[in-house]
């Protein structure tokens, strides 16, 4: 718009470099977009040879199972408004409402005050009315598009998917928290000493971060395994045998992902002057104080952007859960790998499709929620770091 | 301690420095540091940078320990105290604000901290933010201030807590030079009011001269010498200093004293006192005269010639060196003309070749020794 002459590109470039990005992004995107839309269709149609049939899915709607054209129309507008409602309403009502002191609390509980309503539209309400308005139009009424979410019932409820996803979250919970901990207290130090032993340190930290996995995991195994025995004269008769817990998957994790953490927040830190530190010592902090009310507000990006890292690991790990963990406390990712290498029926394959799908939510949900902090954090790193 | 903090009147805040060093590795930081500072004195640390004069600030600040020696605070010694059982308030070069927190709570954090009582805190925040008339701003971020409104959140943030030292590290060095007179102003005028001893470190001779009530010039760790802004700049203890102080810097030429009389190139003046020999005189540029019939004791070709608008400022060469004098501000003249001036006895230093060394010829004189 006001680009001026010697900037603006020719409509050729703009074109080729319009076209090129469009095609990327398609390319990019399919995978995650074709598994979403055959995870809502039946069997048949998601491995049907047309893919306009897998699109549309005409099994799917002869089952019963379909949206008309005033059900589309109608959903995506209580979305449209749903997301938009979420950034711009939600957050003055929350400034609104909430007193000052406890504004972290006041999200949480705007967000699932947020989160209960719309639920209750969109799954309760919406079909409510939609049933009797779609008999009453006629054309406009019958279904076009075939749409089931008979999977997603399937592997939550029957396949008690809910189960891994608890222990997924356990894991997870329990990695960032300790990666953090440790994390955060360890690149401060590190980052304000100067001492030889804080560089080796750093070096040692390094070196481990360049170990493959599995060499910690077999590292681990035989304590693991032999837990009770070597625990025993500690915890006595009831010393617990780790192999196979989630705690045993925590401590793996942990080791794996520590050094990254400690690096990363250690640069974080070093973008803070230490005249922030002299000046909130000399105002009457002690060394932790200063720490906890001067240098850890300012830290927020860091440990927000560092935090989501640690997540990631936790979430996305295969390996280690699927080596260290028995059945019962199994993590969603190996849970999945699990559905994939069932030789069963094609109805199984599409419910393990459903649940790879499952677990990409709340992954969106986190960066859409930091997104601001973890542009920051990321970009400050670039920066200056 | 609080008591101490919420009642600084009482309290008698004299700084004793006694034989402090501090050294990293072999490397002398600050060397034998030996100063009383009175209390409400307002005392300037002048030097170029790496001089230890921030070092110094630092340890009495208790942000860096002395190698070894005694740092008293109110006849108590402070070397094993932390920075906060101290009691003084630090200003710091680059302001040291805290980001996420306004001007409001910058100002009220030492107090916060420190568990002053909270009804106390609104009104004391609002008493120091309207001595540095930052009363309009109280709710703005640091990041939406100028350098000059940022300084005078750390000022606030300094005297809120009316403790018994003020620190200031080059307060005004990161500021532009309109401000930094204001500033300056602003300071003197605070420490006035406030009658807190304060130690003030800076590489500017002109803030050293206004603001001080005692100067200590330093050189590479050691204090080269201690005395009033006037005593510096009149009777500096040696050629560091000399040429240190004073802007332009004090003229120096290499010459011979004979008998009174001291001879060099294109000068010769006599009626000095002083053993014979080697040694370097010292006079300031605007305490040479020119002499209109051109029998001064100094006649030289015109080096450069500067309008300064109050006066006119000559460089002249004399032999080897470059000697400037200050002229009537009507004064014109050629680059090349001759010129000649006189240097009234008085007002001329003489100084040991070899040390740099004051030779002290007027009785009386308090000069540091090293």
């Amino acid at each position: 718009m006001s680009t001026s002459k010697a900037m603006q590109q020719s409509f050729a470039l703009r074109f080729s470099s319009g076209a090129f990005l469009a095609f990327w992004c398609l390319l990019a995107a399919f995978p995650i977009f074709w598994i979403a839309i055959m995870s809502f269709k039946s069997p048949v149609d998601a491995f049907a040879a047309s893919p306009w049939d897998v699109i549309t899915g005409p099994a799917t709607r002869a089952n019963g199972d379909g949206l008309s054209i005033l059900d589309i129309v109608l959903g995506l507008c209580v979305l449209y408004f749903a997301v938009r409602w979420a950034f711009t309403r939600l957050p003055e009502l929350v400034r609104h409402y909430c007193p000052p002191g406890i504004i972290a609390l006041g999200w949480i509980f705007g967000a699932l005050i947020y989160a209960i309503g719309f639920v209750l539209i969109f799954f309760g309400l919406l079909p409510l009315i939609l049933g009797p308005l779609n008999g009453l139009l006629g054309p406009l009424g019958t279904p076009v598009l075939g749409l089931t979410t008979e999977h997603y019932v399937a592997v939550w409820a029957e396949n008690e998917f809910y189960r891994n996803f608890l222990n997924s979250m356990l894991v997870t919970a329990g990695v960032v928290t300790v990666s953090l901990t440790v994390g955060t207290l360890a690149g401060y130090g590190l980052a304000r000493s100067g001492s030889d032993l804080a560089f080796w340190l750093l070096i040692l930290a390094l070196i481990f971060r360049a170990l493959p996995h599995s060499v910690l995991v077999a590292g681990y195994l035989p304590v693991f395994i032999n837990s009770s025995e070597i625990l025993a004269p500690i915890f006595g008769e009831g010393a617990p045998t780790l192999y196979g817990q989630p705690w045993a998957v925590i401590a793996v994790l942990v080791a794996i992902n520590q050094p990254f953490t400690i690096w990363m927040l250690r640069s974080f830190f070093q973008n803070i002057p230490a005249e922030l530190d002299e000046a909130a010592r000399v105002d009457g902090c002690s060394h932790f104080q200063a720490f906890r009310r001067v240098i850890m507000p300012v830290m927020w990006p860091g440990v927000i952007t560092t935090g989501l890292f640690s997540f990631l690991l936790g979430y996305n790990d295969f390996l280690v859960t699927s080596l260290l963990l028995d059945a019962q406390n199994q993590t969603m990712v190996p849970a999945i790998a699990g559905y994939f290498n069932r030789e069963t029926t094609t109805t199984d394959q599409v419910e393990a499709v459903a649940a790879a799908v499952s677990i990409t939510a709340p992954l969106f949900l986190l960066v859409m929620i930091f997104q601001r902090q973890i542009v920051s954090g990321l970009t400050a790193g670039a920066v200056k770091g | 301690m609080q008591k101490a903090a919420s009642d600084s009147g009482g309290t008698m805040a004299e700084i004793q420095l006694r034989k402090v060093n501090k050294r990293w590795g072999s490397f002398v930081g600050v060397d034998n540091f030996d100063l009383t500072i009175a209390d409400q004195e307002f005392l300037v640390l002048l030097g170029p940078s790496g001089c230890g004069k921030t070092t110094t600030m630092r340890m009495i600040a208790g942000l860096e320990d002395a190698t070894d020696g005694e740092i008293i605070i109110d006849g108590k010694v402070v070397n094993d105290l932390d920075p906060k059982d101290r009691d003084v308030a630090m200003v710091f070069q680059s302001y040291g604000l805290y980001p996420n927190m306004n001007v409001y709570e910058n100002i009220r954090f030492p107090l916060k901290v420190r568990k002053v009582p909270e009804a106390e805190h609104d009104e004391r925040v609002r008493r120091a933010s309207a001595m540095v008339e930052l009363d309009d701003f109280l709710h703005r971020k640091p990041a939406e201030l100028s350098g000059g409104q940022r300084q005078r959140v750390a000022l606030a943030r300094a005297i809120v807590r009316e403790p018994n030292v003020f620190l200031m590290d080059e307060p005004l060095s990161n500021l532009d030079a309109k401000l930094r007179v204001s500033t300056r102003a602003q300071i003197k005028n605070l420490s006035h009011e406030l009658k807190v001893t304060t130690v003030y470190v800076t590489h500017d001779q002109i803030e050293a001269m206004t603001l001080a009530d005692r100067v200590v010039v330093m050189k590479q760790g050691k204090v080269q010498q201690v005395g009033t802004p006037t005593d510096i700049y009149d009777h500096p203890a040696n050629t560091f200093v000399a040429s240190f102080i004073g802007s332009p810097a004090m003229n120096l030429m290499e010459g011979e004293l004979r008998a009174g009389t001291f001879t060099g190139d294109n000068v010769s003046i006599s009626g000095l006192t002083g053993p014979d020999g080697p040694v370097t005189l010292g006079f300031r540029a605007e305490d040479a005269a020119l002499a209109t019939d051109g029998a001064g004791q100094i006649t030289a070709p015109i080096y450069t010639i500067e309008l300064l608008g109050d006066a006119t400022m000559l460089t002249v060469r004399a032999g080897r060196q470059l000697v400037s004098v200050k002229a009537h501000k009507e004064f014109r003249a050629a680059i090349g003309d001759m010129v000649s001036f006189t240097v009234p006895v008085p007002i001329c230093h003489l100084f040991d070749q070899q040390s740099g060394m004051r030779i002290d010829q007027q009785p009386g004189m308090r000069v540091a020794a090293t």
